[in-house]
């Protein structure tokens, strides 16, 4: 078994051309290549070969991109554990890759490996083909060694397919990297993320925000008491979104269907009972239990939403982006149960909740924490602007 | 104790798009097994519903002419339950927040009084696969069927208002007329296009009380809608007075039986928002485009039949209940027939000859403008009723025109009196025991003379003249 892909592209040569030429792309299981395995990390998918190129792949490979192959994921993408993402970048096998993020896997796999991470907001890159579970909330993520590889990537990626309804009907922006003056732009931080921050990281985090000072940007520190229902509201609607979502990987058409069974409703119970892992299960199982037996706090948690989604707005109305720590001190790094798996998603779901468009930069050698930017829906390629002028700052430039 | 019935109805209609609701396979469910399918009616990991315009506006037109009020924001649910038919886990569905709201439809009550039946609301959502279940040698093995997967249903709820199974009946047969006038369903329980649920309680003639209701399933007519209501309410009646409760449940319709049978339970939660379907938003603009497309509906074509062509007013309501046939009617009329005539012959003769035929109204070889010209010779008197059913039937298998026709049969009616007479002089002296009847005042004997007369012209003289000409002959002698 292959350490870094679980699928590795039979076909090496590279006779393509066009805006991608050259650039080699890592995706995932649940990011399918017509015929490849797409078994997204699940035996409820267990032998499962995708019929047909996810639409990102098929931009990818219409601009000339080379699909390297595909590495090891997490249970239909959701958390980190098992994921061998980043690692293809890290190791020289790939200059890009796709993860989905459906609360933050793209961008913390990113600053794990201790490269770029990009999520997009909702509706810009299609989603037709993806393998997903929490719809509303998932979108194809980036990982790229510099915000130049994420910017060619997006660039071809970005805008309306006509077999994806979701999609707002608006071309895709330029991603050009003008336009950053460092003294006409304010950079928030809200007080609660700094809180939840060890002494160290907090010292780390506020120093960053020094050198951003230094550099020209205002800082401004914003009180959100709403913060912290983030992860919460994520969790409750997530798990039932991917609770009714997961019904369709049934184990039955396709999958580890259970081999004895009086009849099908026992098959259909055994099989997916014995498809899903833990985490997964008690997600499902999660979100089963707030639709069926408690729809109010599903309907309380919706609502919850659409208000988090008004007070980022007020807030992104404030400042020109927001910046964020992602590691929280208390997270585990192998969560066992599902509010241990929502602390490592603190301070990254807020943007899946939202729609935003969010770039995670890897921890800058200096003090090891990873810092992220987020910016109001539709404002994608100026986060990938900023982002582009923090990457030159630490390599000295500018 | 007296009960009445409270009933409130269900009604599933596949609208007759060209493909499903939610991606381009075609929407024809009779197809061989698995032809009409792609990722998103297989409902595959990483397919995505587009919702098909087409089908939007063919439910919107259902609305309209249901006299329902389109909303300007409706949006897709996820209906969760578990079956095979099923394998995604979730059916599409509104549940929420529903195309429409409201609407009526008026109907006639049992004492001949105008009743108006209120709609609820009506929504939209997509059909589920199709289980075959077959043996393999010894074993029972169930196949699933995905053509009819995705396929576009609008499903009209109704206000509990129906009392009795003629209430419902009605309400059908003019549901029907109206949705087909509209155009965006044939409406029938024959092949399935429009399925009916009845949820029926009862209570105490005179209260306002709401009891448990049951749910009925499986009638695949019109007519077995009626029956079946009348055998729920008979049975649940009986199970009242002899102390028994009903229960929640749902049965399904025997028609061989005639009885109501309890079936499995299908398990169901509430509906989620779906996240994928976009929201479907209808502009006040678009909502009055769509208005300005909607044909003059049955009612209204009838009052105007009544107005314009004197026919009573189940006889408008009868013609306009189909649009074939009321578009016939005016062709008829319009290439000069008469209305009486035009709508006896259309009602009695041509329709079952066509139905004979396996032939549909609006391409009949006997088109309007051919059966107007027959009605025209039988108007006229140069043919009689008998040679004109002759011609029909020829005119079926024919091209020539019904006045070649009448030339080369010979069928023309003799009118000529002096051919007649001579007849009538031959028949008279042969039955004078009839003439003496008809003179003692008789008038059955009239009747057996005419007929005598008819019999020697070979069918083929005109009643009418023979009449007079026996009167004139009798009264004179």
């Amino acid at each position: 078994m292959d350490s870094i892909f679980c699928y590795r592209n039979p076909v090496t040569s590279d006779a393509s051309s066009g805006l991608l030429q050259g650039k080699k792309v890592a995706v995932q299981p649940n990011i399918p290549v017509a015929g490849w395995p797409a078994e997204s990390g699940s035996q409820a998918l267990a032998g499962f070969k995708a019929l047909e190129d996810a639409a990102v792949v098929l931009r990818l490979t219409q601009n000339g991109a080379r699909i390297m192959g595909a590495t090891h994921m997490s249970e239909f993408g959701f958390g980190l554990a098992g994921s061998t993402a980043g690692q293809a970048i890290a190791q020289n096998e790939a200059d890009a890759e796709l993860v989905l993020d459906l609360a933050g896997e793209a961008r913390l796999i990113a600053a794990r490996a201790g490269v770029w991470g990009f999520k997009p907001g909702y509706g810009l890159v299609p989603r037709v083909g993806i393998t997903g579970l929490i719809p509303s909330m998932e979108a194809c993520g980036i990982l790229g060694k510099t915000p130049g590889n994420i910017r060619a990537i997006l660039q071809s990626i970005a805008g309306p397919d006509e077999r994806d309804f979701s999609q707002p009907d608006q071309a895709p922006p330029n991603f050009s990297t003008d336009g950053i003056e460092p003294g006409k732009m304010t950079l928030g931080v809200i007080d609660e993320t700094v809180n939840a921050l060890s002494e160290k990281n907090r010292v780390a985090f506020e120093k960053e925000m020094d050198d951003l000072k230094k550099t020209g940007f205002r800082i401004k520190a914003l009180a959100w008491s709403d913060y912290a229902l983030c992860p919460t509201v994520h969790q409750i609607v997530g798990a039932v979104e991917a609770s009714s979502c997961a019904g369709r990987y049934d184990s039955v058409r396709y999958g580890k269907r259970a081999p004895v069974a009086k009849n099908w409703n026992e098959m259909y119970l055994q099989s997916r009972g014995a498809s899903f892992g833990t985490l997964l299960k008690s997600y499902l199982i999660q979100g089963a239990f707030f639709q069926f037996e408690r729809y109010d706090a599903y309907e309380n948690a919706c609502r919850i939403r659409a208000r988090l989604v008004k007070g980022t707005q007020s807030l992104l109305a404030q400042v020109d982006a927001l910046v964020f720590p992602v590691k929280n001190a208390a997270a585990p790094d192998a969560p066992e149960t599902l509010t241990d798996f929502y602390k490592q998603f603190a301070h990254t779901a807020q943007a899946n909740i939202t729609g935003c468009p969010a770039l995670c930069l890897p921890p800058s050698a200096a003090n090891g924490t990873a810092m992220q930017v987020m910016a109001r829906p539709n404002a994608d390629a100026r986060v990938m602007a900023l982002g582009e002028y923090l990457y030159r700052q630490r390599k000295g430039g500018n | 104790m007296e009960f009445e019935a409270v009933i409130g109805l269900e009604i599933h209609v596949e609208l007759n798009c060209a493909t499903k609701l939610f991606c381009d396979c075609p929407n024809n469910p009779g197809d061989d097994p698995n032809i009409n399918t792609c990722p998103v009616c297989l409902w595959f990991p990483g397919a995505a519903p587009r919702l098909s315009r087409a089908a939007l506006e063919k439910a919107a037109l259902l609305c309209l002419g249901l006299n329902a009020e389109l909303q300007p924001v409706s949006a897709f649910d996820q209906k969760v339950y578990y079956y095979p038919d099923l394998p995604k886990g979730f059916q599409l569905s509104q549940a929420h927040l529903p195309l429409s709201k409201g609407g009526w439809i008026d109907i006639t009550d049992e004492d001949g009084s105008p009743k108006r039946m209120r709609i609820h609301h009506i929504h939209m959502e997509e059909d589920v696969a199709k289980l075959v279940h077959e043996m393999e040698g010894r074993t029972p093995i169930s196949l699933v069927d995905f053509n009819r997967a995705g396929a576009p249903l609008v499903e009209i709820v109704t206000e509990p208002d129906f009392r009795s199974p003629h209430h419902a009946m009605e309400f059908l047969k003019a549901l029907r007329a109206q949705v087909r006038y509209v155009g965006s369903s044939e409406c029938s329980m024959d092949n399935g296009t429009m399925r009916v649920d009845a949820n029926i309680s009862i209570r105490p003639k005179g209260t306002n009380q709401m009891n448990t209701k049951v749910e009925v399933k499986n009638m695949n007519s019109v007519r077995h809608v009626g029956d079946a209501i009348a055998h729920e309410i008979s049975r649940q009646s009986a199970a009242v007075q002899a102390g028994d409760a009903v229960v929640l449940h749902t049965r399904l319709w025997d028609p061989d039986k005639k009885v109501t049978l309890p079936m499995r339970q299908k398990f169901e939660g509430p509906c989620i928002p779906d996240p994928t379907v976009p929201i479907i938003e209808l502009s006040a603009e678009e909502i009055s485009a769509l208005r300005s497309r909607l044909p003059e509906m049955p009612a209204t074509r009838a009052e105007r039949f009544v107005k314009e062509h004197g026919l009573s007013a189940e006889e408008a309501t009868y013609l306009s209940s189909d649009p074939d046939m009321a578009q016939y009617f005016e062709e008829l009329i319009r290439a000069g027939a008469q209305a009486r005539a035009a709508m006896h012959w259309l009602t009695t003769q041509l329709l079952p000859a066509v139905r004979d035929r396996r032939q549909e109204l609006s391409q009949t070889p006997v088109t309007p403008a051919r059966l107007a010209a027959l009605l025209t010779m039988l108007a006229s008197d140069t043919i009689n009723a008998n040679a004109a059913r002759d011609v029909l039937s020829h005119l079926f298998d024919s091209e020539d025109s019904p006045e070649d026709i009448v030339r080369a049969k010979g069928l023309a009616q003799v009118s000529d009196t002096g051919a007649l007479e001579a007849m009538i002089a031959g028949v008279l002296a042969a039955q004078p025991m009839a003439v003496a009847d008809v003179k003692s005042g008789q008038g059955k004997a009239m009747g057996f003379l005419i007929g005598q007369v008819m019999q020697a012209s070979g069918g083929k003289a005109n009643p009418k003249v023979i009449r007079e000409l026996l009167q004139k002959k009798l009264s004179a002698s």
